[in-house]
């Protein structure tokens, strides 16, 4: 999200910059708010900004999910180290700071927005380096990749939205650009794929790239990764049929052919894993964190 | 708040055209700007420096020195207030950029060829005999769409009546491209309310209009041609900006030493193996791009490039031999090459220069020489400059010596009044001269100018002399509509 928000507001500067001086399409990702709530801040940046990163009202503005990471890892000290407990702590105390809304009204954003992406940086590098590799970390990432492979899908969605996937347009990467710094995707693009077909090329990578660690197939083969290792030989039924829809669901996109794709069927085969990926992750909770 | 005047203290110096005052006032255009700068006290703008500073710092947007003791990586001087113009001057700036460079590459495609221009005596053949530029060893070599400036800088002036020159011609390997993107990626950052209120036109798409035109530059007809950006290396002033632009396109930065030509194909050496490149965007002169034909000590360029070039298997970025058209005594001609190859008049008019090989001519600058500059015409980056006005007569007897010694070497031209803009020098706004570096594309689908360009600010007060290397910094420049 972060990220994404500033890409956005970095690209709503410039001129000639079709489709992002809205913040509608960020807006409708990351908040269940109704439409005319949207409305009535879509084009301002201020508000925009403060309702997706500190205003609670926002159940799932930044502030929130930040105090319920907090939360979380405070009910769980015993199994995350003394080093990542930290870094969210100091995360939490960052995003509610009392003068992080007055940075955002006086057109400071990249100013809040920049420190929080390196807190989030530093928070994946702790954990890399100090947790230790048990079920704690397993989980940890397979949570991880389920919600950025989500991301994936519905950043891109919006950006097919934008750009309606039209075929005129193929040879244009500039409406691509947006969503390639979204994904931190840009620089891969443009050293991996040479051919103008950027349409093509685009789907390629957010789908099918297993070197793109915010394609979809690398995320699914890290789940994979982790579902195994949290379930090792301890296989019951529950658990085979885990495997076995975790299984369906990853060969729609290993044996999808991408030529097929266009512009009708994509937004079918987007909402068909992202149903499957939530259905997923519901039964994972249900099996490994139910009380009943 | 505000301390009452520090805008409004600055003038501008006298009789100077200035880009933000207009007598007591400020231009229109600058009304957003000047609203901002109101709202903001020194600490502020200083802060705002700072940020800038650090910015540049962090991201190691620094250039190299020569022959400079103290160090030699820098940070390229940045003054945080932009320059602005307005659509109807960029239209102007556009219109003439596109008519100059049609005919410099008619020209550059004439004299490596039919060298028409010559035989109807528009130029004179000495003139091009004598050139050290001008490569015998590309003629008749065809080049992919007849395209020979693919990339240009055209250094533009503004004169005390405010209209623009063409100061000289950049068709070689034209630098700054990088700070232009930088120093608006920069700007964003310090007055982020102020760029989006003034809708300023976008400029960050050039590296991407650059990969499609190299990329249709590829002598094969394949869908993936290599294209590979050839630098001098880690010790070239503009490493930075080889390296910046290679990442932003996504090709490969390589030294000479990473090519090889095998069976008049080039090939980059990989962990893989052997690939062949289509394309090479060189930053390195002429004189170093082949041991075999040019300079036979080069470590820098590739033996036997020429001869695949010749044989048309790659690509070369800008042509070859394109330093005959940006020579300092050809830029005299180049109104008469506008007639000559598009039969219109130039929209952009030149300085006016003296040949000093004219002996009427260089008597008539040496009886002049307070208000004159001479340049010696293979020189850039402001080295070898006399500037009439300045220069101690020690220094003067030497040039002088110089000059007669050798005098197609050398050009003159009248001191122009530069245009001065505001910039924040130590708490303060002077008035600073200015020039303007468009930079041009050229590819099959035609002339394509990203609005603004890289404005060149001296910031030693007084001085005319805007290159990087005589203290010079830079301003971010907005096309407005």
């Amino acid at each position: 999200m972060l990220r994404l928000a500033g890409t956005h507001y970095i690209f709503s500067l410039d001129k000639d910059v079709n489709g992002t001086s809205s913040w509608k399409s960020v807006l409708e990702i990351f908040t269940d708010s109704d439409e005319e709530c949207l409305k009535s801040i879509e084009n301002n940046t201020e508000e925009c900004l403060k309702f997706l990163l500190l205003d609670t009202r926002n159940t799932n503005c930044l502030r929130t999910l930040v105090n319920k990471a907090r939360e979380n890892a405070r009910g769980v000290q015993d199994l995350i180290t003394k080093e990542v407990w930290e870094e969210v702590n100091q995360m939490y105390h960052f995003v509610n700071q009392p003068e992080l809304q007055q940075k955002i009204n006086s057109y400071h954003s990249l100013e809040v927005i920049e420190p929080l992406i390196k807190h989030t940086v530093m928070y994946a590098g702790i954990t890399d380096i100090t947790m230790p590799r048990g079920t704690g970390w397993c989980f940890m990432n397979l949570g991880k990749y389920i919600e950025r492979c989500l991301q994936t899908i519905a950043f891109t969605e919006k950006q097919l939205e934008i750009t309606n996937f039209s075929e005129a347009d193929t040879n244009d990467l500039l409406q691509w650009k947006y969503l390639l710094f979204s994904l931190s995707g840009y620089e891969l693009h443009v050293k991996t794929y040479r051919s103008s077909n950027h349409n093509f090329n685009v789907l390629h990578q957010v789908l099918i790239n297993e070197n793109f660690t915010r394609s979809i197939m690398y995320s699914l083969q890290r789940i994979e990764h982790y579902l195994n290792r949290i379930i090792g030989n301890e296989i019951n039924e529950e658990r085979a049929a885990l495997l076995r829809d975790f299984g369906r669901l990853f060969s729609k996109v290993r044996f999808m052919e991408l030529d097929s794709l266009t512009k009708d069927t994509v937004p079918v085969f987007f909402e068909d894993i992202k149903v499957g990926l939530v259905e997923f992750n519901q039964r994972v909770v249900q099996h490994f964190f139910s009380y009943s | 708040m505000v301390p009452q005047g520090l805008l409004d203290l600055y003038a501008g110096p006298q009789g100077f055209w200035d880009e933000m005052r207009e007598g007591s006032d400020f231009r229109d255009l600058y009304r957003n700007v000047v609203h901002a700068l109101k709202q903001l006290d020194v600490h502020s703008l200083q802060q705002k420096e700072k940020l800038a500073s650090e910015l540049f710092m962090n991201q190691g947007i620094t250039f190299t020195v020569y022959n400079d003791d103290a160090g030699i990586e820098r940070i390229f001087p940045f003054d945080i207030i932009p320059r602005i113009l307005s659509g109807d001057e960029w239209k102007i700036i556009e219109d003439g950029l596109k008519q100059r460079l049609k005919a410099l590459n008619l020209f550059l495609k004439d004299i490596y060829s039919s060298q028409s221009i010559i035989q109807d005596g528009i130029i004179p053949a000495e003139l091009i005999a004598s050139c050290p530029h001008y490569m015998r060893e590309v003629a008749g070599i065809q080049v992919p769409h007849d395209i020979f400036i693919h990339i240009s800088g055209i250094d533009l002036i503004r004169g005390d009546n405010g209209i623009f020159y063409v100061l000289e011609d950049n068709l070689r390997t034209p630098s700054g491209v990088s700070y232009m993107l930088e120093n608006r990626e920069i700007t964003k950052r310090l007055f982020p309310e102020l760029v989006a209120a003034s809708r300023v036109r976008r400029v960050s798409n050039y590296p991407l209009l650059l990969h499609e035109i190299l990329l249709s530059l590829s002598p094969a007809q394949i869908s993936n041609p290599q294209v590979v950006l050839l630098t001098p290396g880690i010790y070239n002033s503009a490493y930075y900006e080889h390296t910046f632009l290679a990442r932003q396109m996504g090709i490969a930065l390589v030294e000479g030493r990473d090519l090889v030509v095998d069976n008049h194909k080039v090939y980059m050496k990989t962990t893989q193996g052997l690939e062949q490149v289509h394309v090479i965007y060189r930053r390195v002169d002429d004189d170093y791009l082949d041991p075999l034909i040019f300079k036979p000590d080069s470590a820098l360029g590739v033996p036997g490039l020429m001869a695949a070039y010749r044989k048309g298997t790659v690509a070369i970025v800008n042509a070859v031999g394109n330093g005959v058209a940006d020579d300092k005594a050809i830029y005299a001609f180049v109104p008469a090459m506008i007639k000559y190859y598009l039969n219109e008049e130039p929209l952009l008019p030149n300085v006016e220069t003296y040949e000093m090989s004219n002996p009427d001519a260089r008597q008539y600058v040496f009886d002049n020489l307070e208000r004159m500059v001479i340049k010696r015409t293979n020189q850039s980056g402001g080295y070898g400059m006399v500037m009439g006005n300045s220069v101690t007569e020690k220094d003067w007897i030497k040039a002088r010596k110089e000059i007669e010694a050798d005098p197609r070497s050398f050009i003159a031209q009248p001191i122009i009044r530069l245009s001065t803009a505001p910039c924040f020098i130590d708490g303060k706004f002077e008035g600073r001269h200015v020039d303007l570096r468009p930079y041009a594309l050229c590819g099959p689908s035609g002339i394509q100018i990203v609005p603004g360009g890289l404005t060149r600010v001296a910031l030693k007060k007084g001085s005319l002399i805007v290159n990087s290397s005589q203290g010079g910094g830079s301003k971010d420049t907005w096309v407005i509509d």
